[in-house]
């Protein structure tokens, strides 16, 4: 037959059986499914690698100090209890470090988002001399090691009568920081198309107004997540930490000071209290973390 | 053998059908066009037969081989793809070899086949350069040598003249028809240029909502469309059309446009009889109606609305009824628009479609059709 | 461009990241430079002569050394036209300098601690008024008042008393006397009073002391990086942080494209995989230090599985001295495992970037799976890789917290953990060598960057000439 006619009610769909195939095509398709099979298996077990340690670690810190204490550790918090946990958060310092830790994070967030964003939209939106050069110092910064500025800092906090305060850490967590954001931000408002706020602008608003109201609520999504990243990172920095704080540690820097004095169930429990926050935030930023190297590489 | 046959082939996404039970057979050697609009599924379908997305019924087979499930790498094909996918990082002449390299050809002979493929598109010097330093051009020459080098049996391109500017498509043409008549592959070839697949094809395949309305050389198609979108489709400017009314004359059908009867072939006397009292459309072509400035009998008289002088004809907008149509003729003819002329068709050349199915009235249909 | 039409917006915008770059990045980056090699108070130089302004330096002592007093001078200076007259102490003390060696030269009273080992019983209240107080603390109860030149009689010496600020960090302690004096009413009272109140006489200063503060010479010295190399942990140091870096990056990489891979190949429940890759990300490293510590340690879990499958009967010490390797071992698992998204996620993007025509024409023409990857993914994939090949390898040099968790820092160390073993105040308070540390990790981070990057370039030239 040439020619069809033009209208068929449903088109009719044979199944075929693999085994009535030629033989070539039998291995072709057995080889296909096998692929497929093993990139599930693959997929499979990392993400077993990496939920598993997570999974133990929280066994022990919500099984009983006994049980945490005992040998062969069980794998599953049964009987389930709370005392581990508590035990950590009773111990001395804790409560004041955690809050000292969310104290600075929330400075470190509120300050690092503040001063990137500006950076992160002139970037984005404008072509000015120097601009390259910005970027790429921004990500030479971005891999400076953290050790060579806490030392002297600490130094000239101590001279300045600003050592072991919570905010000169969220201030030494804001340079940390900054570079990241800034990137991010950028990438950001890069992504909002540059004709909506010349359109704002040719419909009656000045350049702030148009940035106001049309980029900033685009990119706002963006920016949070970034903010939100920048609260984790600042939760888990810990060098920098433990050389600023004396007194007022923050929780890593507690830990990390208190690790040869204390027993298992102390370091499990703050390990997985460490670990809670992240588990939690990075479900919601998950998709932007992607996105953060989309500009970057060249 | 190289021969191509496609069995019931179906292909669906979600709730549309790309592909709706579409047979063919294309001979060994032969250079076949899937030829339609966008979104009637030739790229789909020609994707089935490289392999790059099953069907999901239907059988394919090159040669005498079944292919249906088989991956790209296995089927002996090769393919120019619509963006050329000449690989950046690689050379001219490591991307002409990629097909052989990767089936482990000896070096000797990559770099003879290499140096075949570019001389057939006249790229030698370029065999060093990379793809950033090529033009649009030269890059697709590239994905062509590339897709020649392999030898493969069956030849596949998407679209691959699409990307270039009008007078640079106009020279690869009939450039790649004769590279194409010289190697000795199955071809087929994708494109929603109808003039492209007139001046190129070995037949034709008109394709619409997954369908294969009309499978037939460039003559016949462009000649006796099988049906209303064929021949809307096909020619520049497209096939006229006309309101018409079949009546009985003294046992002999005629059909009317408003007071003028068109008298149709005998051999199709007996289909319209059937369709007595019936409306019915009449198609024909700009070129084939003849244009006279003076009354002649059997001739309708119109008014001329617009006259475009082309060069080569003279292109006259004319109105018959609600209808308005295009006429052809020689550039030296003389008119103004308002002007009358008086226009005679002649009955081989009319086309008459049946107004409910828009297929194409035809007494035998294998008399113009080719066997399978 | 013209100076009066340049849009000057951008600066503006980011004019306030600049200024805190500069102050939080540049500044320290020079301070760090300036610690690492410049004498500072923390070493204590001896003149030849006392009381002259140029005198050569004899030798130098390390703030915290003790030494021996071989003499005192002291030098009369009148100020303010003959009005006020200034008493200042020159010591000649020795001692051993940080190379090891017996040095010995002059220095202020100020700078050296000595005891003083006062024979004399009796002294006179000097200037003002002296208050008498219950007990030698400066919030103890006032009992009394001597006026000046009362004369006391010395009962007993305390010298444990309170520390208090006396410009910047130094804590000069308070010596309280016990004395009993008698008032103009003829009573006698007993109490204690500041050292600084009274003038004593015969007073004699025992024969040792400490050096408590240094007069930075400002030169610049090899000193500090010097005590760095020197000291028997460095070795151990860089090399196990080179050892940590050629373990840990390359099973990284060869993770993070297989997991980038995955990704793309939009299995079901992407989103879930996409959620469960990504949340290492947010994993501090101290965090990860202890999850592997409950899998290593004694009574952990991997002790546990291996008992409950009968392959020992007792538990493992993987980690202790004897057993550095599996050390080691623990430290790349946790490493692996918690920065390996990182990597994931630049590997992920620099995929995106490529198009899927040349992956379907890869196909076509006959390249497996493997052949795919091998001449056109990864190919590709190159500047994504060099990028964070860079930057996991500087960042592999800062491991810090994730050693100590999991070994605590002494059986195994890294230079992140001695550069804050010598900053830490309860350790060895040495800031000039953790500066020394800091300079010498970001030393060997740019030199790896150069390195990669050179290798890169001339890879790219011998491409180039084909």
């Amino acid at each position: 037959m040439t020619t069809t006619p033009t209208t068929h009610p449903a088109p009719p769909i044979t199944r075929v059986r693999v085994r009535d195939l030629p033989i070539e095509q039998q291995r072709a398709i057995r080889a296909r499914r096998l692929r497929r099979a093993g990139t599930y298996a693959v997929a499979i077990a990392i993400a077993v690698w990496i939920l598993l340690p997570i999974w133990l670690i929280g066994t022990l810190a919500f099984s009983t100090p006994a049980d945490v204490r005992s040998y062969p550790k069980q794998i599953a918090p049964i009987p389930f209890s709370t005392d581990t946990m508590e035990f950590f958060l009773n111990a001395q310092g804790v409560l004041p470090a955690t809050r000292n830790s969310i104290v600075v994070a929330l400075l470190t967030l509120a300050l690092s988002t503040a001063i990137a964003a500006p950076a992160g939209y002139a970037i984005a939106r404008y072509f000015f001399r120097g601009r390259d050069a910005f970027r790429l110092s921004i990500l030479a910064v971005r891999a400076f090691p953290i050790v060579i500025l806490a030392v002297p800092l600490a130094e000239t906090f101590r001279r300045l009568g600003m050592f072991d305060e919570v905010y000169s850490v969220a201030l030494m967590h804001t340079a940390l920081t900054l570079p990241t954001t800034i990137l991010v931000v950028s990438s950001v408002f890069a992504s909002v198309p540059r004709e909506l706020e010349e359109a704002a602008k040719v419909f009656g608003c000045s350049a702030f107004q148009a940035f106001l109201r049309v980029a900033l609520p685009l990119a706002l999504p963006g920016v949070a997540a970034s903010a939100i990243f920048t609260f984790v990172m600042s939760w888990n920095e810990v060098f920098a930490s433990v050389v600023l704080t004396l007194e007022n540690r923050t929780l890593p820097a507690l830990i990390l000071y208190n690790l040869d004095k204390s027993g298992d169930p102390f370091k499990f429990a703050g390990g997985f209290f460490m670990l809670v926050p992240s588990l939690i935030f990075i479900f919601f930023v998950r998709r932007y973390l992607f996105n953060m190297w989309g500009q970057i590489t060249k | 053998m190289a021969e191509i046959r496609i069995e019931n082939a179906v292909k669906t996404f979600g709730k549309v059908v790309a592909v709706n039970n579409v047979s063919l057979t294309v001979h060994d050697q032969e250079f076949v066009v899937l030829l339609g609009p966008s979104g009637c599924g030739k790229t789909t379908l020609l994707r089935a037969i490289a392999g790059l997305g099953m069907v999901d019924s239907g059988r394919i087979k090159i040669g005498d081989r079944d292919v249906t499930y088989l991956p790209p790498k296995d089927r002996n094909i090769s393919m120019v793809f619509q963006g050329y996918a000449i690989f950046p990082h690689m050379n001219v002449f490591d991307n002409i070899a990629f097909g052989l390299k990767m089936k482990r050809t000896p070096k000797d002979e990559i770099a003879r086949r290499v140096k075949e493929a570019a001389e057939l598109l006249h790229i030698e010097e370029f065999l060093e350069r990379f793809p950033s330093q090529l033009s649009g051009g030269q890059r697709q020459r590239v994905a062509v040598a590339r897709a020649i080098a392999v030898h493969a049996e069956v030849l596949l391109m998407d679209e691959p003249l699409s990307n270039l500017d009008a007078l640079l498509r106009l020279r690869m043409r009939a450039e790649l028809k004769r590279l194409l008549n010289e190697i000795r592959a199955t071809t087929i070839y994708v494109t929603h240029d109808q003039i492209e697949a007139l001046s190129m094809g070995d037949r034709i395949a008109v394709m619409r909502n997954g369908e294969i309305l009309q499978f037939d050389t460039p003559t016949k198609v462009y000649d006796v469309p099988a049906d209303r979108f064929v021949a809307g489709f096909i020619g520049t400017p497209p096939m006229n059309f006309l309101e018409g009314q079949v009546r009985r004359e003294n046992g002999t059908p005629c059909v009317m446009i408003g007071d003028f009867a068109l008298t149709p072939i005998p051999e199709l006397h007996e289909e319209l009889l059937k369709r007595d009292g019936q409306p019915i459309i009449v198609g024909i072509r700009a070129e084939n109606m003849e244009t006279l400035n003076k009354p002649v009998p059997d001739a309708l008289r119109v008014k001329v609305q617009v006259v475009e002088p082309l060069g080569s004809q003279n292109l006259l907008t004319i109105q018959i009824g609600r209808d308005v149509l295009k006429a052809s003729t020689h550039p030296d003819f003389q008119v103004e628009p308002n002007q009358d002329v008086w226009i005679r068709f002649p009955g081989d050349k009319i086309r008459w479609i049946d107004r409910e199915t828009g297929r194409t009235i035809i007494p035998d249909l294998e008399q113009f059709t080719q066997p399978q | 461009m013209k100076f009066r039409n340049m849009n000057w917006a951008p600066y503006l915008l980011l004019l306030p990241s600049f200024i805190y770059l500069m102050l939080f990045f540049a500044w320290p980056m020079v301070q760090a430079l300036q610690l690492a090699f410049r004498r500072d108070s923390q070493i204590l130089p001896l003149r030849a002569e006392p009381a002259v302004e140029d005198a050569a330096i004899t030798g130098e002592l390390e703030r915290g050394t003790t030494v021996e007093l071989l003499d005192v001078m002291v030098v009369e200076t009148q100020r303010a036209g003959g009005l006020l007259s200034d008493r200042v102490f020159w010591l000649e003390v020795a001692g051993i300098d940080p190379e090891g060696e017996r040095v010995s030269g002059w220095a202020l009273r100020g700078d050296v601690f000595v005891a003083d080992a006062s024979r004399s019983s009796r002294g006179t209240v000097r200037s003002g008024v002296a208050r008498l107080r219950a007990g030698p603390a400066l919030d103890a109860e006032v009992i009394g008042e001597l006026p000046q030149d009362t004369e006391v009689a010395l009962l007993e010496w305390d010298r444990s008393g309170q520390r208090v600020a006396a410009g910047g960090l130094l804590q000069k302690p308070l010596t309280w006397l016990r004395v009993s004096a008698e008032t103009e009413d003829g009573e006698v009272v007993e109490g204690w009073l500041e050292r600084s109140s009274l003038s004593i006489q015969d007073t004699e200063i025992s024969s040792t002391g400490r050096v408590q503060s240094g007069r930075g010479s400002k030169e610049w010295t090899l000193d500090y990086v010097k005590r760095m190399v020197r000291d028997a942990r460095f070795d151990d140091a860089v090399i196990t942080s080179i050892l940590l870096v050629v373990l840990i990056l390359p099973v990284q990489f060869v993770l993070a494209i297989i997991m980038a891979l995955v990704l793309q190949s939009q299995l079901r429940f992407n989103s879930l995989f996409l959620y469960l890759y990504a949340i290492p990300l947010g994993i501090s490293d101290l965090a990860a230090g202890l999850v592997w510590y409950t899998i290593f340690t004694q009574t952990g879990y991997l002790n546990s599985f291996l008992q409950s499958l009968g392959l020992i009967d007792r538990p493992f010490i993987f980690i202790s001295s004897a057993h550095k390797e599996w050390i080691i071992i623990a430290i790349v698992l946790a490493e692996i495992w918690r920065a390996t998204s990182l990597v994931m996620v630049i590997v992920v993007s620099g995929l995106q970037a490529i198009p899927r025509d040349y992956l379907e024409a890869g196909e076509v023409f006959g390249a497996s799976l493997w052949q795919r990857l091998r001449h056109i993914i990864l190919p590709l994939l190159k500047p994504s890789l060099q990028v964070a090949l860079i930057l996991r390898t500087i960042l592999a040099f800062q491991v810090f917290a994730v050693v100590v968790a999991i070994s605590g820092g002494d059986v195994l160390t890294v230079l992140a953990n001695e550069a804050y073993r010598w900053y830490d105040i309860g350790s060895y308070n040495n800031k000039n060598v953790a500066a020394a540390y800091s300079g010498f990790i970001m030393l060997l981070s740019l030199g790896v960057a150069v390195l990669y990057l050179r290798t890169i370039r001339t890879q790219e030239e011998k491409e180039a000439a084909g």
